[in-house]
C-alpha cells in the first residue's frame, strides 16, 4: 500500500480506537490505569513515526514490513513506558501491544478495504469517517486521561531527613520518600490503597505494620532494627517489591510476616533482601507468592509457609539458615519452584529432628509440590507431610 | 425499473465497473451493458492465450470485485486450505494464475446478473441529450461509462504488410530464428516462449525496458502518486504519461535466467534492426489514443471535448469534464481514462474509474 500522510494518520487512528476500547475495558477490569497509559504511548509512538519517518521513508509499504515496524514500535513503547514510570507488567504490556497490532493489521488489510471501496486508491484515507474516527480516538484518550487524572491517588512527599515515628498512614495515596528520608520508630498503615515508596524505616516494634487493609504496596522500602517484625502484615493484602529488611541475627524477630489473610487476595513478596532474624519470610494462614527474594543468615528458618497457608515460593535464594531452609508446615499447600537453598546448618541445640539442616521440609499434613530445579540439600517429610515432584 | 445507467463495452473494464455498480446498490435492471461478446474475458483470453501467458502481472487485488478485500490470494487460500498464497501476498510474491483469474471472472459473471444486463450491440455513437446521453439510438441514459477497450493492435508501419510479421497477440507458432519487436511485458513473455520452443531470439528494442513488478511505480496506484499527477496541466499530464508508460516487465530470476542462459549459448541477442530472421513477432502493444477509436473520436468531434496529445481530458475521477454535471455523468474506463489514472488499462484502473463513476451516480441530484 502506498499511504498518503493523511491516510497513514487516519488508518492509525482507526486502529487506535480498537486499542483504546480494549485498554479501557482492561483498565476497568484491573482497576488500574496502565492499559490506557500504554495505549496512549502506543498511539503517540505510532503517530510520531508515521509523520516523522514512515511517510518519507516508505513511499510504498509491503505487507511484511508491518512486522519489523511493529517490533520497533513495541521496543519504543516499552522503553518509553519504563522511562515514564508506567507500572505495566512486561508480559501484559507486550500482550496488549500484540493484540492492538494484530487488530490493526486485520483492520487495514481486511476490514477497511472491505468496508471502503476506495480505501486502497485513497492511500488509506477514510474521508469524513477519518475525521470522525480521529475525534473518537482523541475523545477516548482525552476522556480516559481526564478520568485518570481526576482519580489519581494523591502524592505525599516525605521530606528528607529523620522523621519521628510512628508514622501513621490513614489516608489513601502514594507516600514517597526522598533519597535521605528516614522514619525512626516505625510506620503504621491504617487504610487501604496506600503505596509507600523509597522510605527507610529504623527501629520500632514492627518496622512497618499493616493491619486489616487491602491494596497496599510497599515499594523499595528498607527496614532495619525492628524489635519484632520488619514488615508485619495482619488480615491484609500487600504487594512488597524490592525491599531490604535487616534484623538482629539472634533475636526472635522476623523479616516479613504475613498472617491471617487467607480470606484476602493473594499477597506478593518479590525481589526483597532479608537478612538475620529467626525467620526471613513467613506466612501463617495466608495466600502468598514469594518470588525472587534473597534470604540469609536466619536462625530458625529461611522461608516458612505454614498454618494452612496456600502459596508459591519460586526462584528464591536461601543461604546460611540454621535448621531449615524452606518449610511448608501444618496443612499448608505449597508449590516450590527453582529455589536455591545453600549452607543450611543443623540446629543441634534444639534436639528437634526436623531441624537437622534440611533444605526443604514438609511437615504436619502439609502438601508440597516441587517444580523445576531445586538446590542440592536434604529434603524431608515429617508427621504426615508429603512432597511430590512434578 | 428503467435502466438509468449504461456501460458501453463488455470487456474486463466494463465488467469490473458492473461489479462496482452492483456493489453500490444498483440492480441488474438498472444497468444496461452494451458489447459484442457476452464473455467479459473473451478478448483478454484470446490475447493471453496468444502469448501463452500463465501468470498475471497483477497481484492479489487484480480481480474484478468492487472491494480490494478479499483478494485473489485470500480466495485461493480458502480454496486450497493453505496459507501459502497469503504469505506470498504479504511478501509481494503472489501473482494469480491466468486460469484462476478466468475462473474468478466466470464465477462473478454467473452470480452478478451480468447476462441479464448485457445487450449484444456494437454502439457506434454516444451523444449528449437533454436529460442524459443517447447511446447508439438505443435509449437515453443519465449515466454512461465508456469502456471501449484498446482500439486495435499496434504494428510498426514498415511491418504492417510484411508476410513474416505477426502481432504477439495473434495466434502464432515460432520459427527457428525469431525477431521480437518490443521490450514490455508481452515482449518479455515472447522471448521466453520462443526460447522454450527452441528458437533463437533477436530482441529489437528502442530502449532498455524498466524492471518493476507492476506497470507503473506503486505510488501511482493510490492518491499518494495520483495527487501530484492530477495537479499537472493536461498537456503536462500527457507528457508524464508518455514517460510512465515506457515498456517494463517484472524483475526476477524466472525472467532473467532463461535469457542469460540463451545469451551465453548465442540464442538470444539484442539488435537494432531485423537481420535475417524468419519470423518477426511484434510485441508492440496496442494503438494508443482516442483518434483510433471511432466512438471516442466522434464524441470528441461532436462535443468539442478538450484533449491533450492523444488523450481525452478527464477529471481525477475519470469523468469527462465538459459533459458531466450534477444530473448526468459520462465517464471513461479502461485505457482511454489514462489522464485520470495512469494505469487505466489495468484491473486497478478499471476499479478506480468505476468507483469514481459510482460516486457520481450516488451523488446525483435526480437519483
Amino acid at each position: 500500500m502506498s499511504y498518503t500522510l493523511r491516510g497513514r494518520v487516519e488508518s492509525r487512528l482507526a486502529a487506535a480506537v480498537v486499542a483504546l476500547v480494549v485498554a479501557a475495558i482492561l483498565a476497568t477490569a484491573l482497576a488500574d490505569w496502565w492499559p490506557l497509559e500504554l495505549a496512549g504511548l502506543m498511539i503517540g509512538v505510532g503517530l510520531t513515526l508515521d509523520v516523522a519517518a514512515y511517510h518519507r521513508l516508505l513511499p510504498y509499504q509491503p505487507g511484511w514490513v508491518a512486522l519489523p515496524l511493529g517490533l520497533a514500535e513495541l521496543g519504543a513503547t516499552i522503553a518509553l513506558a519504563r522511562a515514564a514510570g508506567v507500572q505495566a507488567p512486561l508480559v501484559s504490556a507486550i500482550a496488549l501491544f500484540a493484540f492492538a497490532w494484530l487488530a490493526a493489521q486485520v483492520l487495514v488489510h481486511a476490514a477497511l478495504p472491505l468496508l471502503c471501496r476506495s480505501y486502497a486508491d485513497d492511500g488509506g484515507e477514510l474521508g469524513p469517517a477519518g475525521a470522525a474516527l480521529a475525534l473518537v480516538a482523541l475523545g477516548v484518550l482525552a476522556g480516559s486521561g481526564g478520568v485518570a487524572w481526576a482519580t489519581k491517588p494523591p502524592l505525599y512527599r516525605l521530606a528528607n531527613g529523620v522523621q519521628r515515628g510512628p508514622l501513621v498512614l490513614d489516608r489513601p495515596g502514594v507516600y514517597e520518600g526522598g533519597p535521605r528520608t528516614v522514619v525512626r520508630g516505625g510506620v503504621v498503615v491504617r487504610t487501604s490503597h496506600v503505596t509507600l515508596r523509597h522510605v527507610r524505616v529504623e527501629g520500632g516494634e514492627n518496622g512497618i505494620d499493616v493491619e486489616e487493609v487491602q491494596d497496599v504496596v510497599l515499594d523499595r522500602v528498607t527496614v532495619t532494627g525492628a524489635t519484632l517484625d520488619g514488615i508485619h502484615v495482619r488480615r491484609s493484602e500487600v504487594a512488597i517489591h524490592d525491599c531490604v529488611v535487616r534484623s538482629p541475627r539472634h533475636g526472635y524477630t522476623q523479616g516479613i510476616d504475613i498472617s491471617f489473610a487467607l480470606a484476602q487476595r493473594m499477597s506478593v513478596v518479590e525481589g526483597c533482601t532479608v537478612t538475620g532474624g529467626a525467620e526471613g519470610i513467613v506466612t501463617h494462614y495466608a495466600n502468598a507468592m514469594v518470588s525472587r527474594n534473597r534470604v540469609s543468615d536466619t536462625s530458625l528458618r529461611g522461608i516458612t509457609l505454614t498454618e494452612m497457608s496456600m502459596g508459591m515460593a519460586d526462584e528464591n535464594a536461601v543461604e546460611g539458615a540454621v535448621g531449615i531452609g524452606i518449610l511448608c508446615g501444618d496443612h499448608s499447600e505449597c508449590e516450590l519452584a527453582d529455589n536455591r537453598v545453600a549452607r543450611v546448618r543443623p540446629d543441634r541445640t534444639s534436639q528437634d529432628p526436623t531441624r537437622m539442616g534440611y533444605a526443604i521440609v514438609s511437615q504436619l499434613g502439609a502438601q508440597t509440590e516441587l517444580h523445576g530445579k531445586e538446590a542440592a540439600g536434604k529434603i524431608a517429610t515429617f508427621v504426615g507431610g508429603t512432597i511430590v515432584r512434578r | 425499473m428503467t435502466a438509468e445507467c449504461a456501460i458501453v463495452g463488455g470487456g474486463l473494464a466494463g465488467f469490473t465497473a458492473y461489479q462496482t455498480l452492483r456493489h453500490g446498490g444498483l440492480e441488474p435492471d438498472e444497468i444496461r451493458v452494451f458489447g459484442t461478446d457476452s464473455d467479459p474475458a473473451g478478448a483478454w483470453r484470446t490475447r493471453a492465450a496468444a502469448i501463452r501467458q500463465r501468470w498475471m502481472r497483477s497481484e492479489s487485488d487484480g480481480h474484478c470485485l468492487a472491494t480490494s478485500f478479499p483478494g485473489l490470494a485470500v480466495l485461493e487460500a480458502r480454496r486450497e486450505r493453505s496459507v501459502a498464497p497469503l504469505v506470498a501476498s504479504v511478501l509481494d510474491r503472489y501473482n494469480p494464475s491466468v486460469s484462476a483469474f478466468l475462473e474468478h471472472v466466470a464465477e462473478l459473471r454467473e452470480r452478478s446478473g451480468w447476462d441479464e444486463s448485457f445487450r449484444a450491440t456494437r454502439v457506434q455513437r454516444v451523444g449528449a441529450a437533454a436529460s442524459g446521453f443517447d447511446v447508439g439510438g438505443q435509449d437515453i441514459f443519465r449515466h454512461v461509462l465508456l469502456a471501449p477497450g484498446h482500439p486495435g493492435l499496434a504494428m510498426p508501419p514498415d511491418l504492417e504488410e510484411d508476410p513474416h510479421a505477426v502481432h504477439a497477440y495473434e495466434p502464432h507458432e515460432f520459427a527457428d530464428r525469431v525477431a521480437i519487436v518490443g521490450a514490455g511485458m508481452a515482449a518479455a513473455t515472447e522471448w521466453l516462449n520462443a526460447l522454450a520452443a527452441g528458437a533463437s531470439v533477436v530482441s529489437l528494442r528502442r530502449r532498455e525496458p524498466e524492471r518493476r513488478p507492476l506497470n507503473l511505480p506503486r505510488p501511482f496506484f493510490t492518491r499518494r502518486g495520483l495527487a501530484g499527477f492530477h495537479a499537472l496541466p493536461p498537456d503536462e499530464r500527457a507528457r508524464t504519461l508518455e514517460r510512465l508508460l515506457a515498456p517494463s516487465y517484472p524483475p526476477g530470476r524466472a525472467w532473467d535466467e532463461p535469457i542469460e542462459t540463451a545469451r551465453r549459448n548465442g540464442r538470444f541477442t539484442v539488435a537494432a534492426e531485423v537481420d535475417g530472421a524468419e519470423q518477426i513477432v511484434c510485441a508492440t502493444g496496442f494503438r494508443r489514443g482516442f483518434a483510433h477509436d471511432p466512438l471516442l473520436r466522434r464524441l470528441v468531434e461532436e462535443h468539442g471535448l478538450e484533449t491533450a496529445g492523444e488523450w481525452i481530458v478527464v477529471s481525477p475521477d475519470c469523468t469527462v469534464t465538459g459533459l458531466t454535471n450534477g444530473e448526468r455523468t459520462i465517464g471513461l474506463a479502461g485505457v482511454p481514462a489514462a489522464l485520470g489514472f495512469p494505469a487505466a488499462d489495468t484491473l486497478a484502473g478499471a476499479k478506480y474509474a468505476a468507483r469514481g463513476f459510482l460516486r457520481r451516480i450516488l451523488g446525483c441530484r435526480t437519483r
